[in-house]
């Protein structure tokens, strides 16, 4: 339920002030889809009205009410002498109570399909009796709310991923399974299944197991990714478990990652959608290629930002570009829509992989400090920090040699001192705006301010 | 294919094609007879980029280095991108089976099956 106040001003003695419009807009503002909207006056010379917005009818409307109630014709109300507490501005305005008596205080209009249920002559006015005044309605809103069903929506999808990934994790063989359970099992923001699914509802062919088929398959490629990635960066933990490679050992990370890369790529054949396999195949294509670029960057290490840029958007926002395109695609979404998500999803990836790079450089992350410098993980932070006049050099010094924990902490150190953790932040909020402008153009079923919302918090972490 | 396409094919991965690559290639060209003349050179580059990115990432055996891991993967994704061009579903289907197969022998220390066997196997899905 929402409620609030509307206000207006009369200026004139009676007056009928259609309000149907502003009513309308705060249907729209409010999302409510189907429901109610209750209005009441608060105000006793203040009444409400349903009728034609004719302007001589309106004048007759007045004239009734004049007729009914004149002005001036000796009422009770208006004799102060024997009234207790009678305020010094006190108006004589017993007609208007009167006329008000004859209007109605209180109105309910009904919403349906996030529109006001009004005939075709009907106007909804708010009566003044006694203006010219400042003057409040008490509104609110009950019913089916946008953001409520979307949210139930969304909750529903997310249970039938996470059941998707479980179904899948339990028809496999342990020797795979048990290494990838565990590290789905430790969470991950499932940001590319939720690309999926929400943008698998925006078509006309909407069909939330399919899509959660498709969700579970790119979370299975994406975590297959990862297990490589980590043995390639010798790292130790992600999302606080050992990697697969630490655990287990290479040659077995380098077994699951290959299984779940043929896993994800057979499951999403299985769907049947040619525009959907293809989208993910290039995904995943653009996602090895920048692994390669990236492992070559590192001589050069911390590189430059169009090296960083291309790498980026292969590595990272390739597979957020593509969640969204195949899902728009399986919902049969017009050409339009999927390349304006498709675009959404390569400035959202973008501007994550920025937020993730500056999470390097909070202590209130839970990871160590520093991590990607000792790495020589490719890092947007790092190349500003390193071009930068007063801390670059010794930066640039300190990276050319080996990096133990002193040298690590003292880059991290002169990073967080310098402007490049602010260049990165306003960076990726400036291609987040970006993104939403993506999808200010194509019609997006309601789900817009949800899109936004996850574009958002994708660089929220950062704030 | 024109020898311009598999070059465009072949980026970043330009050393296999004498390094065992074009000898695959012509062998699955002979099982990919059955198919529409203008997927054949796609299919059977696929298979011989899924054979040559097996090897170097010595699934099965020690772990690759890095470098080659990568390399394999690239092979791996860009196979998946020619099927999904030019190969029908139960192809697709049958080339991740496949692999799905490799790989879990490798995970679970089993005899590795021989890989040109089940990828010509994997072509005749559509039969």
């Amino acid at each position: 339920m929402i409620g609030q106040r509307l206000g207006f001003r009369s200026d004139r003695a009676t007056q009928f002030i259609d309000i149907t419009q502003r009513l309308r807009d705060e249907v729209h503002r409010s999302g409510l889809i189907d429901g109610r909207l209750h209005l009441q006056s608060l105000h006793t010379t203040v009444g409400l009205a349903v009728n034609e917005n004719e302007p001589l009818l309106l004048l007759d409307f007045e004239n009734l009410l004049e007729r009914v109630a004149p002005a001036g014709n000796g009422y009770e109300h208006d004799d102060f002498g024997r009234r207790f507490e009678v305020a010094v501005d006190e108006p004589v305005n017993g007609h208007a109570h009167c006329r008000q008596l004859l209007l109605a205080a209180v109105a309910t209009l009904l919403v349906e399909d996030g529109e006001l249920v009004l005939g075709r002559w009907q106007s909804v006015f708010a009566v003044e009796l006694d203006g010219p005044r400042h003057r409040q309605l008490a509104l609110q809103l009950d019913g089916d709310f946008a953001h409520q069903q979307r949210k139930a929506r969304s909750n529903g999808s997310d249970v039938l991923v996470e059941l998707e990934l479980t179904r899948q994790l339990l028809v496999d063989p342990e020797p795979v399974a048990a290494p990838m359970r565990r590290l789905v099992e430790a969470g991950g923001k499932r940001l590319r299944p939720k690309l999926v699914q929400l943008t698998a509802g925006i078509g006309p062919r909407h069909d939330p197991l399919r899509a959660a088929e498709l969700a579970a398959a790119v979370e299975l490629l994406h975590n297959a990714t990862l297990i490589h990635d980590d043995y390639v960066d010798e790292s130790t933990h992600r999302r606080g478990r050992p990697t697969v490679a630490a655990a287990e050992g290479p040659e077995r990370a380098i077994a699951v990652g290959d299984y779940y890369f043929a896993k994800a790529t057979r499951l999403i054949a299985q769907i049947g959608n040619r525009q959907v396999t293809s989208a993910i195949a290039e995904a995943l294509e653009a996602i090895c290629a920048s692994q390669i670029d990236d492992v070559a960057l590192r001589g050069a290490y911390p590189g430059d930002r169009d090296s960083y840029l291309r790498v980026v958007r292969g590595k990272t926002a390739a597979l957020f570009a593509a969640a969204c395109a195949a899902g728009a695609l399986l919902s049969e979404s017009r050409p339009e829509v999927v390349e304006a998500l498709r675009r959404y999803g390569d400035l959202v990836g973008t501007a994550f992989q920025m937020a993730d790079d500056m999470v390097d450089f909070s202590p209130s992350s839970g990871k160590p400090v520093g991590l990607d410098i000792r790495q020589r993980v490719l890092s947007l932070p790092l190349i500003y920090a390193a071009e930068d006049k007063r801390v670059g050099p010794e930066v640039r010094q300190l990276l050319a040699g080996s990096l133990q924990d002193g040298e690590v902490d003292r880059v991290a150190e002169l990073v967080m001192s310098s402007e490049a953790l602010s260049r990165v932040r306003v960076e990726a909020e400036a291609l987040v705006d970006e993104a939403v402008r993506e999808l200010e153009s194509v019609e997006l079923d309601g789900l817009r301010p949800t899109l936004i919302d996850l574009a958002r918090s994708a660089v929220d972490r950062i704030a | 294919m024109t020898a311009q396409v598999i070059d465009r094919e072949l980026e970043r991965l330009e050393g296999l094609w004498t390094d065992g690559l074009s000898d695959a290639y012509r062998d699955y060209m002979d099982a990919v007879s059955d198919f529409e003349q203008a997927a054949q050179p796609k299919l059977a580059l696929a298979a011989g980029l899924v054979e040559v990115g097996i090897r170097l990432q010595s699934l099965g055996g020690r772990a690759a280095p890095p470098p080659l891991l990568l390399m394999g993967d690239l092979c791996l994704a860009r196979a998946s991108r020619l099927l999904a061009d030019a190969a029908p579903q139960s192809v697709q289907v049958a080339f991740a089976t496949a692999i799905e197969s490799m790989s879990l022998a490798a995970a679970a220390g089993n005899a590795q099956p021989a890989t040109r066997e089940l990828l010509i196997r994997a072509f005749e899905a559509v039969r």
